[in-house]
């Protein structure tokens, strides 16, 4: 292949982050020029009171792509500490009434590490395994539910194979049983529709880079309704209704909220977009030699693939198909090597969960793209199932 | 990626990346048929695989050659091999040095156990080309 071609590499990791939107960078920039936004948005005097009022643009646009009261929005640095804040600061705010909670073993270790760090406080964790699909089933989370159950958190999008959970049903069957709703929803807001005046949802956690907004930033929206609450994780100041102090970056925030208008008005664009490409790449990979798709059929966003390949080492993989940007079957971690615990949770062995690469897609992305990555991956694949033991006998 | 890129910090050395992308000494077919014997060894650990195949003449290694199911580290390092040792002598595999093998392609540590794989199958490998030969000089 040409130099060109390798000095252009093919992003679809649109999971992991997207590039910023032009808009979005454009927004930001600004508050860098000089005679721009730069007060504290705490402060009472002039500069402060232009940048409270820019906080409060991008809390109203994005409490408009959600469809929530704006002040209902605590801003954080991104799903990592909205998940804690949500998780840890719910458990506490309720543990007055009991102590038994209930997730998945298929979230994000946001998620997961949060409730290991509860059980070292003496609550009760039950973890949930999904179907063969990746889909909770919600008569064994009807089962879990205890009388002193006090919280349910379930991620909207999974993050390697994208298989939605059904949030309106768990967070109806949550409302019913007076027990707390918690949705990751990294992987899902900006790019599906979520109306939270309709659905019944307690806790949401959202990153803005996951939908063309600045890394660092983020949004955790907590319902108002009796019963429902977090305990702060931090302290030392009263922004953010004391929930989570501390100065707040304005050019992020605006970014987000900029991020956020572009999201709402890009919606069913995007959608229809991501469709395409998925159809077109697994189109062009189903047909490989030893080639699995990873989660759901149906119950999909369909920005993300994942796939697996039979006699195909996973880090081998990954080194053949340079320059595509993708993620391997060990993310999110993927300094560990190990497996991932998400394919495992579906039934995946260890080899097929190694071998496993998230394809990820967004606004950016093109048909060209799809094609290259088809070309790139059924070689590589070819060629290391040629070079397997396997096929030597 | 430009010159620049291929300098970032990463796991795999200029070496491993060219000796992983062309693998010139993969076994390509079944057996080799004539009179020639084939001598095959498979060795494997921790979901790493790997077979050599030599067929050897006169004490010359005329093939030498690989499968491997394994990192890219692994794929590297048989190859290097298999272009070391093809052509020549057969007691030159004694030679195989896995410290030597490691920094010349620099191998991270925590690769130990996967080239420890590879010796051990050049070890096997050399040991039952030394029975077949024995076994045909007592023939002869």
């Amino acid at each position: 292949m040409s130099d060109a071609f390798f000095a252009n590499p093919v992003y679809l990791d649109y999971a992991a982050t997207t590039p910023l939107d032009t808009e979005v960078a454009a927004a930001m920039s600004a508050c860098f020029a000089a005679g721009s936004k730069f007060g504290n948005s705490s402060s009472m005097h002039l500069a402060g009171r232009r940048s409270q009022a820019a906080v409060d643009d991008a809390r109203h646009e994005l409490g408009l792509l959600l469809n929530v009261r704006p002040r209902d929005l605590v801003w954080t640095s991104g799903a990592t500490e909205s998940d804690n804040l949500a998780i840890i600061g719910a458990a506490r705010f309720r543990a007055h009434r009991g102590r038994h909670l209930i997730t998945m073993t298929t979230e994000h270790k946001a998620v997961l590490e949060a409730f290991d760090a509860l059980e070292k406080e003496g609550f009760k964790v039950t973890r949930l395994a999904p179907d063969s699909e990746g889909v909770l089933s919600l008569g064994d989370l009807a089962a879990a539910i205890r009388d002193d159950s006090q919280l349910v958190s379930v991620m909207h999008v999974n993050n390697e194979t994208g298989v939605i959970q059904d949030i309106a049903a768990i967070g109806a069957m949550c409302r019913e049983r007076d027990v707390l709703f918690h949705t990751d929803a990294a992987q899902s807001a900006g790019k599906l529709s979520i109306d939270l005046a309709r659905t019944p949802l307690d806790l949401l956690s959202l990153t803005a880079h996951k939908f063309y907004g600045p890394q660092g930033i983020g949004a955790l929206y907590i319902a108002n309704r009796p019963g429902c609450g977090v305990m702060p994780l931090f302290h030392g100041g009263g922004q953010e209704r004391r929930l989570r102090p501390g100065t707040l970056p304005l050019h992020q925030i605006i970014g987000l909220g900029v991020a956020a208008k572009r999201a709402r008005e890009r919606l069913s664009a995007d959608f229809e977009h991501v469709r395409i490409l998925r159809e077109k790449l697994w189109g062009g990979l189903k047909d490989l030699p030893g080639i699995t798709r990873n989660g759901s059929a149906d119950k999909h966003y369909p920005g993300i693939l994942n796939v697996s390949a039979a006699g195909v080492e996973g880090e081998s993989l990954m080194l053949a198909l340079e320059p595509l940007c993708v993620a391997s079957g060990s993310a999110c971690n993927t300094q560990s090597g190990e497996p991932s615990f998400v394919l495992k949770a579906l039934g995946c062995s260890d080899l097929e969960a190694q071998s496993a690469i998230r394809f990820s897609f967004g606004r950016e992305s093109t048909l060209q793209d799809i094609d290259l990555a088809i070309e790139i991956y059924s070689a590589a694949v070819l060629k290391l199932q040629a070079i397997s033991p396997e096929k030597a006998a | 990626m430009t010159d620049t890129e291929t300098q970032l910090p990463g796991p795999y050395s200029a070496l491993v990346r060219a000796l992983f992308s062309d693998p010139r000494h993969v076994v390509s077919g079944p057996a080799a048929s004539g009179s020639q014997p084939e001598v095959r060894v498979a060795e494997s650990v921790a979901g790493a695989q790997i077979l050599l195949s030599a067929v050897t003449q006169n004490d010359v290694l005329v093939s030498l050659r690989f499968r491997v199911f394994g990192c890219p580290h692994l794929v590297a390092a048989a190859e290097w091999c298999c272009e070391r040792y093809e052509g020549g002598p057969v007691n030159k595999m004694g030679d195989f040095d896995v410290p030597r093998l490691m920094e010349t392609l620099g191998v991270p540590i925590e690769k130990f156990g996967r080239i420890l794989l590879l010796e051990d199958a050049i070890r096997s490998l050399c040991s039952q080309i030394d029975s077949a030969s024995g076994n045909q000089e007592r023939k002869g």
